[in-house]
């Protein structure tokens, strides 16, 4: 593999030439991806700062949730619970914008997530439980922090996606491409110097021999 | 813009998110209700939360739909019964993949 190179190249000073021209090309891409790679990284770590114990988070909050939701069904009946659930208004107002992180598309969520009195849910109180108000509003709580926690999800996936692919093209340009750029400007260096020499040895034959005639006359 | 958010979930799950003020609550009862309907809902509605049995019996459109593009946003919750336990955590599998070792304990 050490002294792979391209096939198929003439050894000219136009090929030489040419060929200079594109591992400069190489290593300036190679160096720039390898800060794109960098960059994505730095900003995948402070993502990973946000995920930590987000998850967890969730699911403490929505344990309560269900609890609460199941006790209420166990006093009010399940159907009734569904009709009050029915007739909440909607509390959810989300934007979502993106953001451009190195030319990755990220989602930047804002969510609008009013936490509500009793009152204005909606609902109606000769036959709710007071269990029920807890659910909604360890619901509400829960679906605020759902909506950040598939957005940092999504990030992570979007930015893990595109620092492997970075990652491929930088080693793919540092173990395979400069290397074999390297090594046929090598070889076409030393051919051509052989010709030199070839050509030197030949006009110094033809002197010798011009001489000698030269001479015998 | 604003977006829409969705539930589809077992039937206590929807409940309790329109309880919390989600109005397009989608109660499946079975599997392959889940699957036609998570196709549909992916082209309408650009937030989805569903729950984590529903994602693992699906990781496979799920992967695709969120691997295709940034919107809809696939979320995944644990259900009544729980969280799933996994062997791995996909996304910690993926932290593990692109940064070589293990971050997030």
């Amino acid at each position: 593999m050490a002294q792979e190179m391209i096939e198929g190249i003439n050894p000219t000073r136009m090929e030489l030439l040419k060929l200079k021209q594109r591992e400069k090309l190489a290593v300036k891409g190679h160096s720039l991806l390898k800060e794109k790679r960098n960059a994505l990284i730095m900003e995948f770590f402070n993502i990973l700062e946000r995920v930590k114990g987000s998850r967890d988070e969730v699911s403490l909050k929505l344990q309560e949730a269900y609890q609460d939701l199941t006790a209420a069904q166990v006093m009010m009946g399940d159907l009734s619970v569904k009709k009050a659930a029915m007739s909440v208004t909607e509390s959810v107002d989300v934007d979502i914008d993106s953001r451009s992180v190195m030319g990755v598309v990220v989602p930047v969520i804002e969510s609008e997530i009013s936490q509500r009195t009793i009152v204005e849910r909606g609902y109606g109180f000769m036959d709710t439980s007071v269990k029920l108000d807890e659910a909604a509003r360890k619901f509400e709580e829960s679906i605020q922090l759902i909506i950040e926690l598939g957005e940092i999800e999504k990030t992570i996936m979007l930015l893990a996606s595109e620092i492997e692919s970075t990652k491929r093209r930088v080693n793919a340009l540092e173990h395979i491409i400069i290397p074999r750029i390297e090594n046929t400007v090598k070889y076409i260096e030393m051919r051509l110097e052989e010709m030199e020499r070839e050509s030197f040895v030949r006009l110094k034959m033809v002197k010798k021999t011009m001489e000698e005639s030269e001479e015998a006359l | 813009m604003s977006s829409k958010i969705a539930v589809m979930a077992d039937p206590d799950t929807v409940t309790g998110f329109m309880l919390g003020g989600i109005k397009d609550g989608f109660p499946v009862s079975n599997m392959d209700e889940a699957g036609d309907k998570l196709k549909e809902l992916a082209k309408e509605y650009s937030i989805i939360i569903t729950t984590e049995e529903i994602g693992d019996n699906f990781r496979e459109m799920i992967d695709k739909i969120s691997s295709e593009s940034a919107l809809p946003m696939i979320i995944e919750i644990p259900d009544k019964k729980g969280s799933v336990e996994r062997e791995s955590d996909p996304i910690r599998e993926l932290i593990k993949r692109v940064i070589g070792v293990e971050m997030v304990e």
